[in-house]
């Protein structure tokens, strides 16, 4: 029996092409013997990702995080549903822009830091005082 | 009894398409700020500010402009993509809260709750922070024994600072409720047009109490039976029932939770394919057509197990009610949709609506570039004289013509474009 041709298939209307169909089933030889082992490959949003409805990927832009990892043109995964504690990268609003520090919080008050000591460091005299828009959870880093 | 008999929530975003922007842009917190429709025609939403300017909905961008620099107004055109993302996720957060959730619109949906007054009000309460903190914009909830009252429920929670975005109806005194209905004229509860208004007022029905207060079979009689439910929904009787579609002001949306979960793509394809050619019957009959489709599939909350909400946001390469391209767009959710997992409910969503120009309305269950034959010839021309010597429709204009709309002053599309991600500054 010969191979026939259908259907159209539209890419969007991009452009068309043709795909290959058989009308039977074609018995290609022995099994693979991997086939009971495969279960799906690995999927990064289900890794990277806890909750896709606060997860947010953000560019960044500048060098003050340098020593934590995070350069200029990185991809930040930020997770806005987690609590940012001691110790967090986070994305804070600061004068209408959101910025990238990792959070101190002390007894003295919070703390915003860059990681790259030409910057310093900004006090706020507490955490209500702060808008957090969210928690950085990986950073993509450009190899 | 009365303790926990269902009740209604209606969440809406404040200001949608505002709060959308200021969430990745904080610089235009506490700014007057308006978005713009197709082609930056008129305003389509305004920001608190921007209303305190006097701008109107539909005002006109060429009337704002010239004022724009002295008010510091920003304009923006509309960014469908990031709506149609934004949209998506607070429909999905609200569907953690609630088995029945009807999406209404792009920025609103009914959820049915249960539980004692005090319970239903912290509910609304927590849905209201968790769309703030998760997703970033703000909601007001309005919660009633009918969608009617929910509907007005959440109008007073917006315009009542006290109460802090959240009302329930029945926690009102009767009198307030009564004073308050009073005081709206009829055009503003849920389902009454202008075109009825006045003839309501002719009739000497001029505000919501006094509509409350009609005859339901005179309405009825006199009306419709449309009409007749409003009445006895702002009486407490509910009787608007979970709609699965609904033509807003710019979307169209089909959504729809299945009596027997889905578990797989060839049963996907298949709801898909139905939603997107119901999707196109009603554009062309609306004589629209749509530029983005979003669609969309999620399990049941009360199924912890396996978790999977997958959605697509698909832009069409031109405005089209075409069956054929939006059915092929729904697809595009088919590779996110995990085999075995038991959805318990889907939809499409179509957005950047826009009319349909010339072109005569299509056939819905036709299909033109099957039946003409286009696809063999278009394909054995390319195979003798090359890819892209010729296309279909759009895909044949290499260049010179924008068939793009006029988006002068849009924002980045944040959340689906890699190209267009926010920028946090490392400085």
């Amino acid at each position: 029996m010969g191979v026939i041709i259908g259907p159209r298939v539209i890419e969007a209307g991009l452009s068309l092409r043709l795909v290959l169909v058989s009308p039977v089933a074609v018995a290609a030889g022995f099994p693979s013997p991997a086939q009971d082992y495969f279960d799906g490959r690995i999927d990064l949003n289900e890794h990277l990702i806890k909750d896709i409805t606060s997860t947010y990927i953000v560019r960044v832009s500048g060098d003050s995080m340098e020593h934590a990892g995070i350069s200029d043109g990185d991809e930040l995964i930020v997770n806005r549903a987690l609590e940012p504690r001691d110790g967090s990268v986070v994305v804070a609003v600061l004068d209408g822009e959101l910025t990238i520090k990792r959070l101190k919080i002390t007894a003295a008050g919070v703390v915003l830091q860059a990681a790259n000591p030409l910057y310093p460091d900004i006090i706020v005299p507490a955490l209500a005082d702060l808008t957090i828009w969210g928690v950085a959870t990986r950073c993509l880093h450009h190899v | 009894m009365s303790e926990t008999r269902q009740q209604i929530a209606l969440v809406d975003v404040n200001c949608f398409y505002a709060s959308a922007e200021r969430a990745f842009d904080p610089s235009l917190e506490g700014k007057p700020l308006v978005v713009l429709s197709n082609n930056d025609g008129c305003a389509v939403t305004r920001s608190p500010e921007a209303k305190a300017l006097g701008i109107s909905t539909g005002q006109p961008w060429f009337k704002i402009a010239p004022r724009a620099r002295e008010w510091g107004l920003v304009a923006l055109s509309s960014n469908y993509e990031l709506y149609g993302d934004i949209s998506a996720r607070v429909m999905e957060l609200l569907g953690r809260y609630s088995a029945w959730l009807e999406v209404y619109s792009i920025d609103e949906a009914f959820l049915g709750i249960k539980g004692s007054p005090e319970q239903v009000t912290g509910l609304g309460r927590t849905i209201r922070a968790a769309v703030r903190r998760n997703v970033g914009v703000p909601v007001c909830v309005g919660i009633a024994g009918t969608k009617t009252l929910a509907k007005l429920a959440n109008r007073w929670a917006k315009n009542n600072p006290a109460l802090e975005g959240v009302c329930r109806w029945e926690s009102m005194a009767p009198d307030a409720r009564e004073l308050l209905m009073s005081r709206l004229p009829v055009s503003e509860v849920w389902g009454v047009a202008d075109r009825l208004e006045k003839r309501l007022n002719a009739m000497g029905i001029s505000s919501i109490l006094e509509l409350s207060r009609a005859d339901p079979v005179m309405v009825r009689d006199r009306f419709s039976v449309v009409l007749m439910r409003t009445v006895l929904e702002l009486r407490g009787t509910p009787c608007i029932p979970l709609e699965e579609e609904r033509v807003g002001r710019d979307q169209l949306i089909f959504s729809r939770s299945f009596s027997t979960p889905l578990t797989s793509v060839p049963e996907f394809r298949q709801v898909l394919s139905v939603y997107a050619q119901q999707a196109s019957a009603r554009l062309t009959r609306h004589h629209l057509q749509a530029k983005v489709l979003t669609a969309f599939a999620g399990t049941s909350h009360y199924n912890p197990k396996d978790k999977s909400f997958p959605s697509v946001c698909v832009p069409l390469p031109m405005p089209t009610a075409d069956p054929v391209l939006l059915t092929k767009a729904a697809h595009a959710l088919l590779p996110a949709i995990q085999d075995g997992v038991r959805y318990a409910r889907a939809g499409i969503m179509v957005t950047d609506l826009r009319p349909s120009g010339n072109q005569p309305p299509l056939d819905p269950f036709t299909n033109p570039h099957e039946e003409r034959g286009i696809g063999p010839l278009v394909e054995q021309i390319s195979r003798k004289y090359g890819r892209g010597t010729i296309g279909l429709g759009f895909a044949g204009l290499r260049s010179g013509l924008d068939w793009s709309m006029k988006r002068g002053m849009r924002s980045p599309r944040y959340t689906t474009h890699w190209d267009e991600l926010p920028v946090v500054r490392a400085a």
